[in-house]
């Protein structure tokens, strides 16, 4: 049995007696393995693993346990208790406890309190939460409706960093300063496309159009006139909502509906002509996989969707679906939106429940080092080897593939001195993912996922681009950083 | 040139890398294998570009160039006198970082095997690229000549010992590389006497490859050829290597309007997307250049090296473009 800390203990909240946490929770499980009857063999491929989930929310219980399974999902001698020690004094932590020694041994809860499962397991990139988020951004205005508050104030900081003025400014003179050197080089083109992906409310193209033009007029360079500013999002309703946000500066925008993860696909006619794209808050909502090492063999996370016993019996309370409709209730909402499970309130409130209720459990399935098929489309596996040089031999961590997509659809229609800039919360050190939980955390209808930064810094050099990390300097405690490209020679 | 057919077809040198290769040249920096095992690969990977070039219907080869890390180390290594931090790059593909502090040495760079190679496997016409004295001296640090000029110029002097033994050797064609001119037209008078320097007494048919760059599969530069002229003319050489495919067939004119006398290797296939054109638009791109230029000063090429692009890609680009050249031949008879 191996324990291993997931945390840097400094990075807890003040006053937090993580020892005495500990020490509360060991004692207890040591007992109730040693009682378990556990075997030998997989006594030794036992590991706690103590977590400190910062989200008020997540897919995770307080107490889970993973099995590992091989290729052919036989089960293997490896297992994981992992539990969240911010959650070790609530009421029923010891009933959780005892629950995941018993599942460790197969025993499954009785007096009907097996969760009901929803799926089967598959890689995150699979799994059930894509048609949540998908649905949410879909229908922002009726969640928000619906929840009486802007997906904004959901967010663990209470508010986004896009549109921070003294950032946006930033921006604007940086992008002016390459204009003014390309023009004085005689290499300006006539057309000067800069892009913003993922949208939002528009308030930011909005900020930036408006400080852009102001620069411009100050400076007398007249690049305004020869902007094409275009509002990339894959919702159209948003894309409208943007559009009308950028008031006056309407004439020089256009809105694309794109998917971020490729933006070269709608806009090939422009490769190698966008001089500037700048995305906020979009990589950590896009799809990743999770990849665990574990005694020099890779894993990927595998997890499949279910409620508690006592959640399915409070949907079929109030809703009136028991277990054998409510998976057909759930795959409406999700293909159709929550009308199609009965009138507007009613649907709004079961996707509320639903989201509120659903957990993941999650599996190691042993993959093959050699095996391409969980790479990004469009990555070669030099990357990850490139990564997987750098981490321990224990480590879990995200493969971002919708990010590294995104990465490298958008290079490609970069100009030879464009640039790409992403404001997010990225790990830049793959031996972070050591020290604190990142991800992904329950948020209103969505989630977010911390963005494994060392995997682009390791995708952008293979794809020509230098890819920097810098702190957001404007909001004190912020955790965005910003991401920065240049060009390699 | 004269056992090759009307509107000869060739490449500019690069074949596609494979990531097995790729992976194996990192290694090799890192020691985990060995010089003899690498150059197997490399002679494995050049006999299936040869093979692969040949196939496709190419007439003038190379071979592939996959022992070539980039354009500019391979040549910093040879060239006597250019220091090397062996310790300075991770990834193959990246630079050394490389500095003269010394005149440099007149010596051997070790560029015969290719010629020896390509003559062993195979009967075709073969092409020995050279990257340029611009190119290197935009990327080896200068601790020692008084101005780039000067540093071009002795690295001319030097290179030019070797391609004459090249030509001794049998190579019949010979390219120069410069990729960066279109980044630093204010270069272009002495960046051409440099070419010229090298290019003095060799007897082959030289071609002078100026593109818009290829690292990572990206132009490095945006822009018009109109910057070449009237310079370029004053360059010692049969071709003009130029890339037409991505960036568009309007640079034509400007052999019209300058009476440019050299031939023409029109790149007609886009190194920098994995679509593969069909013939027939290949075709239609050498019927306009037809239409400012005569056939007998019109070759046919991909716009740069095809490093980047994949294996498949890479033949299947070479057999449009081989099938393309055959289309309009016919209507040449």
């Amino acid at each position: 049995m191996i324990i291993q800390r997931n945390y840097s203990p400094s990075a807890l909240p003040k006053g937090t007696d993580v020892a005495e946490l500990t020490s509360r929770i060991i004692g207890p499980l040591t007992l109730l393995i040693e009682r378990s009857g556990i075997d030998q063999d997989n006594a030794l491929g036992l590991r706690i693993h103590l977590d400190w989930i910062q989200y008020k929310t997540c897919f995770r219980d307080p107490v889970v346990v993973r099995r590992a399974v091989d290729q052919q999902e036989q089960t293997l001698p490896l297992s994981e208790i992992s539990i969240d020690l911010r959650q070790a004094a609530t009421p029923k932590f010891e009933e959780y406890l005892t629950a995941a020694v018993q599942s460790l041994q197969g025993v499954a809860p009785s007096n009907g309190q097996e969760p009901f499962v929803l799926d089967a397991f598959k890689p995150w990139r699979d799994s059930i939460i894509w048609p949540f988020n998908r649905l949410f951004w879909q229908q922002l205005g009726d969640w928000e409706t619906y929840a009486k508050r802007g997906f904004e104030a959901a967010l663990p900081s209470g508010g986004s960093d896009a549109n921070h003025p003294d950032a946006v400014m930033e921006g604007v003179v940086e992008f002016w300063d390459l204009l003014k050197d390309l023009d004085a080089r005689g290499n300006l083109p006539h057309d000067i496309y800069a892009m913003e992906i993922g949208v939002g409310s528009g308030a930011r193209a909005r900020l930036w159009l408006d400080r852009f033009q102001a620069f411009d007029n100050e400076k007398g360079t007249s690049y305004y006139s020869r902007l094409k500013f275009l509002l990339g999002d894959y919702s159209p309703s948003t894309l409208d909502t943007a559009l009308a946000a950028v008031g006056p500066h309407a004439p020089i925008c256009s809105v694309i509906p794109i998917d971020a993860t490729n933006p070269f696909k709608v806009l090939s006619f422009l490769r190698f002509k966008i001089l500037f794209v700048h995305l906020t808050n979009v990589y950590d909502n896009l799809t990743f996989d999770e990849i665990a090492r574990r005694d020099n063999q890779l894993y990927i996370v595998e997890v499949r969707p279910y409620i508690s016993a006592a959640a399915a019996e409070k949907i079929h309370a109030e809703f009136g679906f028991d277990r054998a409709q409510l998976p057909g209730a759930i795959k409406r909402l999700l293909a159709y939106g929550p009308e199609s499970v009965g009138d507007h309130e009613k649907g709004m409130a079961f996707w509320t429940r639903i989201w509120d209720f659903i957990r993941l459990e999650e599996r190691l399935r042993a993959i093959d080092e050699g095996d391409d098929s969980h790479l990004p489309k469009g990555v070669s596996r030099s990357p990850l080897d490139d990564v997987l040089s750098e981490v321990p031999h224990d480590i879990r961590f995200h493969l971002s593939r919708g990010a590294a997509e995104s990465f490298v659809n958008t290079a490609a229609l970069l100009h030879p001195r464009g640039y790409l800039q992403v404001q997010d919360i990225f790990v830049t050190s793959i031996k972070d993912y050591a020290q604190g939980f990142r991800g992904p955390g329950k948020l209103d209808g969505s989630f977010v996922t911390w963005v494994n930064g060392a995997f682009l810094h390791a995708v952008g050099a293979r794809a020509g681009y230098h890819v920097n990390f810098a702190p957001f300097t404007h909001r004190k405690g912020s955790k965005t950083q910003i991401l920065y490209t240049k060009r390699r020679d | 040139m004269s056992s090759l057919p009307p509107l000869p077809t060739t490449v500019i040198g690069s074949y596609s890398m494979p990531a097995w290769l790729e992976r194996a040249k990192n290694d090799f920096l890192q020691r985990k294998v060995s010089r003899h095992d690498l150059d197997e690969m490399y002679d494995a990977g050049r006999k299936a570009a040869i093979k692969d070039q040949e196939t496709a219907g190419i007439d003038i080869i190379s071979d592939g160039e996959l022992h070539r890390d980039n354009m500019i180390d391979y040549f910093a290594e040879r060239i006597p006198g250019v220091l090397i931090d062996h310790g300075s790059k991770r990834l193959y593909y990246d630079f050394y970082d490389s500095v003269v502090r010394s005149k440099l040495a007149t010596g051997s760079l070790g560029l015969l095997d290719e010629v020896r190679f390509l003559k062993k496997f195979s009967q075709r016409p073969s092409k020995i690229s050279v990257s340029g004295p611009h190119a290197l001296v935009k990327r080896i640090r200068n601790a020692f000549y008084p101005s780039e000029e000067a540093f071009a110029l002795d690295l001319a002097r030097v290179m030019n010992f070797e391609v004459r033994e090249l030509v001794r050797e049998g190579a019949t064609h010979i390219q120069i590389d410069e990729p960066y001119y279109s980044g630093f037209p204010e270069d272009l008078p002495w960046a051409i006497k440099a070419v010229n320097a090298l290019v003095d007494g060799v007897s082959a048919h030289v071609t002078l490859h100026i593109c818009y760059g290829n690292r990572y599969g990206k132009p490095s530069f945006e822009g018009t050829y109109r910057y070449l002229f009237p310079q370029v003319l004053e360059a010692h050489v049969h071709a003009l290597s130029l890339e037409f495919a991505r960036r568009g067939e309007d640079d034509l004119q400007l052999f019209k309007e300058f009476k440019v006398p050299f031939t023409l290797a029109m790149g007609v296939v886009d190194v920098k997307t994995n679509d593969v054109e069909p013939a027939g638009l290949i075709a239609d791109r050498i019927r306009r250049a037809l239409g400012v230029i005569p056939a007998e000063r019109l070759m046919i090429n991909p716009d740069c090296g095809l490093v980047h692009l994949p294996r498949d890609v890479a033949f299947n680009k070479l057999s449009a473009m081989a099938e393309g050249t055959r289309m309009v031949r016919e209507g040449l008879k």
